[in-house]
């Protein structure tokens, strides 16, 4: 009993000549619970790949409750139970939700009775929060639904070790705190979890020990407490987000470029930003306007009445809870959802129903949530494509000023656009999005998934934005980024806009946190 | 909680009740139906009833394949080729008669299968698909050269084949154990696993399931009734040739068949059949217009009603018990 659950022993895994991981070692008693932590792209994801099954190792060994399975397949390691949760959910789309954790449960026990496994898949899903959806497709989930479908789904396996990949991402503060809950009751049910994780709290709460990855190498292991009060660690992947230091000083160490110190640009970004129209004295017009905007899908009302106005040069923020409208909001305002009542105004102009292209013609570019790159094009290509109709110089001017604003893209331009960390691919979707030259930028959850050294580096790239008057609206989960950056801030519940504001005024407002953390049930 | 942007569906309880309803008692009685009024039907109405049971046959074990599996075979011809020539080579070389030559023939196409299936498993997606597809153009040039089989112009049966109702009973019966087979299968948890492995073959993996172990059980019961269905087939026209039995039309006509009746839906192929069927009778004057007409509702159903008709009627059905 008192062998380790599982044992990885010098694990390397090559992708032709990349090393995606090198070398790791870990160890997890019984009833432990370790995190891992690790900057975007140091090859997180991959470990969990490599323990779970869905890729062999070049090198290393793997055992498992005594039993080397470094031969074995994931379908076979499920079965020994390892239960893991992909980053991005992989749910069966056209299965009901119970169907989904039926085919765990009857590859598991093939021979079971099928009342008494529904019963235990109904007590999966009420545990997991699901139960009242029970019965719908998967495909109707939406995201966070789908991420507890993932751990829903990795539970009805009756996994000995789970292994939960980036569960967090996404939640707000109360939810959060959801979380942390279920996965402390799952200690009794389960030998050891091992958890990836960029939301601090989940990790500092739930893990009893950290194990640091950067570039594939284990950077550190240690207590948690040791590990998040190290300085090296801060330097590769805290940043600011764990201290009380202002974003504008990222901390220079030898880590490849990750947070080294860059002078601003301002002036070579202010060549992307489209008039604005405030020379022309049209101050008072906002950019965009929506009057009494309602939409949503079929049956379901999600926005009830938004009144937003954006002004050239201001800097907006949406806030809200998850599912209390604010991604409807952005598909209406990118044109992808007519709205079912109401106007949008650009420029004065009712476009109302007007297909997404239209939009980007008049100078709305946007950002979409999931970042959306094209696989199949380089990085370079994915840039060109919103500036195709400009004229050559013009359209390498504004490649130099992206490659400017994020030098990383410059240095991987000829490499797929999904094969940079997720960090990189951020800048990508952001830096594509300046390259129609824009007047207005949609950003909708740009943090999303990321590491917080990360996060800062965006945010430093808004400010450097904001400085050269692009006017922008976001939508975010960062409270406190969105917050520093943001002119007016609404924050949004049951869609409409229960707050509105300046963020100073926001900032000091006690309803935010009553709105915001309190009442998330 | 969070709040969900979700419609409300209704219950499946009352859909998997009339599914079940039906399979376990409308359908067979249609059958006992059929069968008892079959002598006084006439000659054209046999005729017509054969040819639909037949593709109703070949469009179910599509759609297990296809539907359910995702699967998406073009080598339905040379499972139909197989089950022909082994009935044939059966009753003229050892003289089984045609009720042993039928399952026979159905195993001879399973086994086929068999073969392949590491091979083809190998391929996902649209390389599955032209895998397949070239699978059935080699097995139909390699019978057009070789001369064991009687070379292009293939072989006769040696013994009379059975009446035209007779050949009825048989299509029926063989109808009867196709929609045995897909009950079973399509009812069970096997569903469950295969419709996982059909949306996520890696997520399934990662939960336990073992996705060549489920695929091959879909791709050998999709060959038994294929190569029954093809069998029967030879077992009417009396000769087996290269052109006719591994012939890309029956590929397609299945495929049009279960894409305009429903994928993945228990009644798509019936009523896909019953549609194809009738539009060729109506049309059958016109060649040419019955082709151009059965593309132009292909491309219609493809874009505006990617479940079929019975995935039209479904949603409708929702549409009209959303509003009460």
């Amino acid at each position: 009993m008192n062998s380790p659950l599982i044992v990885a022993e010098g694990l390397v895994k090559k992708y032709g000549g990349v090393v995606a991981t090198d070398n790791v070692s870990l160890e997890l008693g019984r009833g432990q619970v370790m995190g891992i932590i690790g900057p975007n792209g140091a090859g997180k994801s991959t470990l969990i790949g490599l323990l779970g099954g869905a890729l062999t190792p070049s090198q290393g060994r793997i055992v498992f409750n005594g039993e080397d399975v470094t031969g074995l397949s994931a379908s076979h390691r499920a079965r020994l139970g390892i239960g893991r949760t992909y980053q991005i959910p992989r749910p069966f789309l056209d299965m009901t939700v119970r169907e989904n954790l039926l085919a765990a449960r009857f590859s598991l026990h093939p021979f079971e009775a099928g009342a008494k496994a529904h019963l235990a898949c109904n007590a999966i899903l009420a545990r997991c929060g699901l139960a009242d959806v029970a019965d719908l497709n998967g495909r109707d989930m939406p995201l966070l639904r789908r991420k507890r479908l993932e751990v829903a789904r990795a539970l009805a396996l009756e996994p000995k070790l789970l292994l939960l990949d980036e569960v967090g991402a996404g939640l707000v503060d109360s939810e959060v705190s959801e979380l942390i809950e279920l996965i402390k009751s799952l200690r009794h049910d389960v030998d050891g979890i091992i958890i990836i994780e960029h939301v601090l709290r989940v990790v500092r709460e739930c893990c009893e020990r950290l194990l640091v990855i950067n570039f594939g190498k284990k950077f550190a292991e240690g207590a948690t407490s040791e590990v998040m009060a190290s300085d090296e660690v801060a330097a590769v992947y805290l940043g600011t987000a764990h201290s009380d230091k202002k974003p504008a000083q990222p901390i220079g160490k030898d880590s490849g470029g990750l947070g080294a110190a860059k002078p601003s640009h301002a002036g070579a970004v202010s060549g992307l930003v489209g008039a604005t129209g405030v020379e022309a004295g049209a101050a008072t017009q906002p950019i965009l306007e929506l009057r009494g905007v309602h939409a949503g899908y079929g049956q379901a009302r999600v926005l009830n009445g938004i009144d937003l106005q954006v002004r050239p040069g201001q800097v907006v923020a949406i806030l809200g809870t998850n599912g209390a409208g604010k991604t409807t909001l952005s598909h209406v305002i990118s044109g992808t959802i007519r709205p079912t009542e109401g106007q949008i105004l650009v420029d004065g102009i009712d476009v109302t129903g007007a297909p997404s292209h239209k939009f980007a013609r008049l100078g709305l570019a946007q950002c979409m949530e999931g970042r959306r790159i094209f696989a199949p094009l380089t990085v370079e290509e994915n840039l060109l494509l919103p500036a195709r109709s400009v004229a050559a110089h013009d359209r390498a001017e504004r490649l130099e000023r992206v490659y400017t604003l994020f030098p990383d893209l410059k240095k991987m331009r000829s490499n797929g656009g999904t094969s940079m960390s997720g960090g990189q691919q951020q800048m990508l979707a952001i830096g594509r999005a300046l390259m129609s030259r824009p007047r207005m930028v949609l950003f909708d959850e740009i943090s999303l998934g990321l590491a917080p050294i990360m996060m800062d580096r965006l945010y430093e790239a808004l400010f450097e934005l904001r400085q050269a008057g692009l006017t922008m609206l976001i939508v975010e989960q960062d409270v406190e980024r969105a917050l520093e950056l943001a002119d007016d801030v609404h924050v949004m519940e049951h869609g409409h806009f229960a707050l509105s504001g300046t963020a100073k005024a926001i900032r000091e407002d006690p309803r935010l946190r009553h709105l915001y953390i309190g009442t998330a049930d | 909680m969070l709040v969900s942007n979700i419609e409300p569906t209704p219950s499946p309880f009352e859909l998997a009740k009339m599914s079940r309803f039906s399979a376990y008692l409308f359908l067979p009685a249609c059958l006992v139906a059929l069968a008892v009024s079959a002598p006084a039907m006439s000659d054209y109405a046999l005729e017509i009833g054969f040819r639909l049971l037949l593709l109703i046959t070949l469009a179910e074990a599509w759609n297990l394949l296809a539907g359910y599996g995702g699967l998406v075979s073009l080598g339905t011809a040379s499972f139909v080729g197989i089950g022909a020539y082994a009935l044939t080579g059966l009753m003229n070389k050892a003289g089984v008669p045609f009720y042993l030559a039928i399952p026979a023939a159905g195993l001879a196409a399973a086994l086929l299968a068999l073969t392949v299936s590491r091979a083809v498993f190998r391929l996902r997606g649209l390389y599955f698909t032209v895998g397949t597809l070239a699978l059935a153009e080699a097995l139909r040039m390699f019978m057009v050269n070789y001369s064991g089989f009687g070379g292009a112009s293939g072989l006769f049966l040696s013994v009379d084949p059975p009446g035209l109702l007779d050949l009825f009973w048989i299509a029926l019966a063989i109808f009867a154990v196709t929609s045995l087979a897909m009950t079973a299968a399509t009812s069970s948890r096997f569903s469950i696993l295969l419709r996982a492995v059909r949306d996520d073959e890696d997520a399934a993996a990662q939960i336990g399931v073992r996705p060549f172990r489920i695929k091959l059980i879909a791709f050998l019961v999709a060959s038994f009734l294929m190569g029954m269905a093809g069998a029967l087939q030879g077992l009417k026209v009396g000769a087996v040739e290269p052109y006719g039995m591994f012939g890309i039309q029956w590929t397609v006509n299945v495929l049009s068949i279960v894409i305009i009746g429903g994928q993945g839906l228990r009644a798509g192929p019936i009523v896909g059949a019953l549609f194809v069927v009738l539009l060729s009778e109506l049309l059958a004057d016109y060649p040419a217009l019955h082709l151009a007409i059965t593309g132009l509702i292909l491309i219609v159903v493809i874009r505006y009603a990617p479940k079929g008709l019975v995935g039209l009627f479904q949603r409708r059905q929702r549409a009209l018990g959303g509003t009460q």
